[in-house]
């Protein structure tokens, strides 16, 4: 890499001491090009101040895949787009009414985006933290204040400018623990309303309960909740207007049947391509497939690869891959005998083939986890703990150290979705490759989770538990509620104050190369204690027809269409 | 006549009643609660019990049904839980979109399955009544989703002519509502084509053995004008009361057909509110087939009466 330190100079001068940290670790090769990238949106760096820098270090392509600010872009755009036209897409139907403070199911949150925007955009594509409503932000010394300068001249739809009010308001209501806001789940602990201060007309500060090095995450579409709606607004009558600053307004709502969306001239990122959208609800997703095959609908927004085949096989769609966090989690109660002993939950994370589930139950789309929540897109994943792999002579061993040579019975606890009645029936037939025989439960999703507290909760109570967790852009979530002392689902009952410390550390830690150095503690930490096991990681699936380009899908089954269009 | 049609609407008024009783209390056995189903299950506790003091679901059971019933008796369904909006349109939307697909459905198997009976009982035991009775039996047992599928892969995409959506466009003439929906009624004709061909044909056997045919037969009336005159009208009566008890299944019980064609029918309407216990939407829809379920059966009972002339005359019991 041929630096050039005069000019590197120039630029630390201007910059704060976490920047020229970044730029010390880009410089001694500790962070590559790409990782810089990312780690220096999260901080705040503007794009082209990234793009100064690797240029100075001798980077070629340093704009390539640092995209411009303009709000949510896409990468799979090639070509001149053509303008005007209708797209059609396929969503499962929202679950419930369309309320930006309490949705919580796939459809819904994906009706959010298309009007809606938020202070900064987790690009999944590009694996990449972007500017939105928000231009830049900065976090205080020790990442406990994180001061976020709003983009100017943004309008909502319906004709007000946005302005700092509009955010501490949104962000006051869903962080209220009076509200029914299921933002509460990412912020409880973390920000309460009084902590939104807003500075001036175009800037607000968020003062944290702790320090969070991933702040920005939280406020970005990764909180799918948290679009930035006008002050004052009623979130429950919300649905009505779907106002927002987004690309598009709401043309028509009709609750169960679909959606039409019309572009919005006065866009701040410019007016979109397409003249309009028309999503239409499905309430599976066989049905969804067959529009796409009949050619009732261009694009299948999500979809899971079981049912699926007759797409996935077929080289007339264009399916878009997206790497995600989404996993299923099996815990084993730490404080339940046979799983009391860290060798017996061992010798169960041992006897799984973890490339085969990944061939057989995801059609290859995914990733084979590695029992800590650290997925391969996290960049805060320490690679160099190595990954757990089948060995059923080290699993029986461990088992007769523990007092079990001749095994032992238990009943494993799960829910109908997706593919997680196959992965137990697998979990079950490689326990029995060990001498453990275990007993299947598949309930409804509500009889599993029941009231979600523990004693009340199938899910929070049974002795091995087969659960689901969506993505997230940053692992905090997965690190805290599901293992810390006082997670509220914590299913696993694992209790280990020093994890909770090295979680603590971790969510605080505001670079890459501490966040990094204690991942590694918690990865070595879970696979040594091994309270749950994460056998796979799951990617996002977007289908569209060959005609279509430009669509921007995250792996929370959002889709941004700004950039989208049909070529003739 | 005026007596039996009040007699049985007041019957009827009473067994509305238990059945919106049965159904509030059945929903609370139901695991799960309303504010959680909205707000999924990894929701903040407090952001539940902040939902559920908004919809009251929070309040005693019995205050929930007495003002529920209270208000329903008004004529105000309520609100949603769910989808947060009034009850009343979203029902009787998808009311009007139930009755579409059960009219075109009952306009392709009924003829077809008087035809059906009385060819099959013109050649009883023939291989053509064999052929037919088999056929029909057979299509009896396939699962809706099953045949829906197969169409919509042969009609839908293999040859593309009919579209696989049954939900038409916006602003849609009769006839492009129609044209939407045969494929999904195919499905619900192959289940009611036996049903009603076992019926006429049984219908059209006896009468073809009861002395009064014998007697048009002996007088020398033509066949065909014995089957139309003295027939027919005989084999019509069991199919009457197939509909009639067929209508529950036909408005309210096609979950899976307005899955699998896309289609926002108030079966489909009902098994959300159950699955979200939406109560207010989930007791409006009970009540609501309920009322159509009785309709059917009085008109059922009224035009039964009229087609047979020994219930006509023996008048109310």
């Amino acid at each position: 890499m041929a630096t050039d330190p005069r000019r590197l100079d120039a630029i630390r001068s201007d910059r704060s001491e976490l920047e020229n940290h970044y730029i010390d670790e880009l410089v001694a090769g500790r962070l590559s090009r790409r990782q810089f990238m990312r780690r220096g949106a999260v901080i705040g760096m503007s794009t082209g101040l990234v793009g100064t820098i690797l240029a100075a270090c001798g980077s070629a392509n340093s704009s390539s895949s640092a995209s411009s600010s303009s709000g949510a872009a896409s990468s799979s755009a090639s070509g001149t787009p053509t303008k005007g036209g209708t797209l059609k897409l396929a969503i499962q139907a929202p679950a419930a009414a369309v309320n930006p403070l309490t949705v919580a199911d796939s459809g819904g949150l994906c009706m959010l985006a298309q009007t809606g925007e938020f202070l900064a955009f987790d690009n999944n594509l590009a694996l990449q933290l972007q500017p939105m409503l928000a231009t830049s932000w900065t976090p205080s010394k020790a990442g406990a204040v994180w001061t976020f300068t709003l983009r100017p001249g943004v309008k909502f739809s319906d004709g007000t400018p946005m302005t700092a009010d509009d955010v501490v308001y949104t962000f006051q209501q869903l962080a209220d623990p009076k509200n029914a806001s299921n933002a509460l789940s990412t912020f409880t602990g973390v920000l309460d309303p009084a902590g939104v201060v807003k500075v001036d007309s175009g800037t607000v500060a968020f003062h944290l309960s702790a320090p969070n090095g991933n702040f920005p995450y939280l406020v970005s579409s990764d909180n799918y909740n948290a679009i930035i709606v006008p002050n004052g607004t009623n979130f429950a009558d919300w649905q009505k207007t779907f106002i927002g600053t987004g690309p598009f307004k709401l043309s028509t709502y009709t609750q169960n049947v679909g959606a039409s969306f019309v572009a919005n001239p006065d866009y701040w990122g410019g007016a979109p391509n397409l003249d309009s959208t028309a999503f239409t609800f499905y309430a599976s997703q066989q049905p969804q497939i067959l529009a796409l095959q009949g050619g009732t609908v261009d694009v299948v927004v999500q979809f899971v690869p079981t049912g699926a085949e007759s797409l996935l096989n077929s080289s007339s769609y264009t399916i878009i891959k997206l790497k995600s966090a989404n996993h299923r989690e099996l815990s084993m109660r730490n404080d339940q005998a046979p799983f009391t002993d860290a060798r017996v939950r061992q010798a169960i994370a041992l006897s799984l083939d973890r490339p085969g589930m990944v061939s057989a139950l995801l059609d290859g789309y995914g990733e084979v986890g590695n029992d800590s929540p650290f997925a391969p897109k996290f960049p805060s994943t320490n690679t160099s703990v190595p990954q757990r792999v089948q060995d059923l002579a080290k699993a029986k061993q461990l088992l007769a150290a523990a007092g079990h040579a001749n095994g032992f019975s238990t009943t494993l606890t799960t829910e109908q979705y997706e593919e997680i009645p196959e992965l137990a029936q697998v979990i079950a037939e490689a326990a029995t490759k060990i001498g453990v025989k275990i007993t299947l439960k598949v309930e409804t999703q509500d009889n599993y989770y029941g009231k979600a507290t523990y004693g009340n909760s199938d899910w929070l109570d049974a002795t091995m538990s087969l659960v689901d967790y969506g993505d997230r852009g940053v692992p905090n979530v997965f690190l805290e509620a599901p293992l810390t002392s006082n997670g509220p689902w914590n299913a696993a009952h694992f209790k280990n104050p020093t994890y909770d410390n090295l979680v603590k550390q971790y969510v605080a830690a505001v670079d890459l190369q501490t966040q990094q150095t204690i991942a590694g503690k918690i990865q070595t930490l879970l696979l040594d204690e091994t309270p749950i096991v994460i056998p796979y990681f799951i990617n996002g699936l977007t289908a569209t027809t060959p005609s279509v380009h430009g669509v921007n899908p995250t792996s929370i089954s959002a889709i941004y269409l700004k950039d989208a269009y049909k070529s003739a | 006549m005026l007596g039996f049609i009040l007699k049985r609407v007041g019957l009827g008024l009473i067994t509305l009643w238990i059945l919106s009783l049965i159904v509030f209390f059945a929903a609370q056995v139901l695991p799960g609660d309303p504010a959680r189903a909205i707000l999924g299950p990894l929701a903040a506790p407090s952001a539940v019990a902040a939902l559920s003091h908004q919809l009251g679901t929070d309040q005693p059971l019995a205050t929930q049904y007495w003002h529920w019933i209270s208000h329903f008796v008004t004529g105000d369904l309520g609100t949603s839980y769910q989808y947060q909006a009034p009850v009343g349109p979203l029902l009787v939307k998808a009311l009007g979109h139930s009755l579409k697909l059960a009219s075109v459905a009952f306009v392709i198997v009924v003829p077809l399955g008087i035809i059906g009976g009385v060819i099959a009982a013109l050649s009883v035991g023939k291989p053509v009544d064999r052929i037919i009775s088999v056929f029909g039996l057979s299509a009896t047992v396939i699962p809706e989703v099953v045949s829906g599928i197969v169409l919509i892969l042969i009609f839908g995409i293999a040859l593309n002519v009919l579209p696989i959506s049954a939900t038409w466009p916006p602003g849609a003439g009769i006839g492009t509502q129609v044209y939407h929906l045969i494929m999904p009624a195919i499905p619900l004709v192959l289940i009611l084509f036996g049903y009603i061909q076992q019926m006429a044909r049984a219908g059209t056997v006896e009468a073809l053995a009861s002395d009064y045919a014998r007697t048009a037969t002996l007088k020398g009336l033509p066949r065909g004008v014995m089957i139309r005159r003295h027939v027919l009208r005989n084999s019509l009566l069991p199919t009457i009361t197939v509909i009639a008890t067929q209508t529950g299944y036909l408005i309210g019980g096609l979950v899976l057909v307005e899955v699998l064609f896309n289609y926002q029918g108030i079966g489909r309407l009902i098994y959300n509110a159950a699955t979200a216990k939406d109560f207010p939407m989930l007791e409006a829809g009970v009540l609501v087939i309920g009322i159509v379920y009785m309709l059917a059966t009085l008109i059922a009972d009224i035009i039964y009466s009229l087609l047979n002339p020994r219930i006509r005359y023996r008048g109310v019991e």
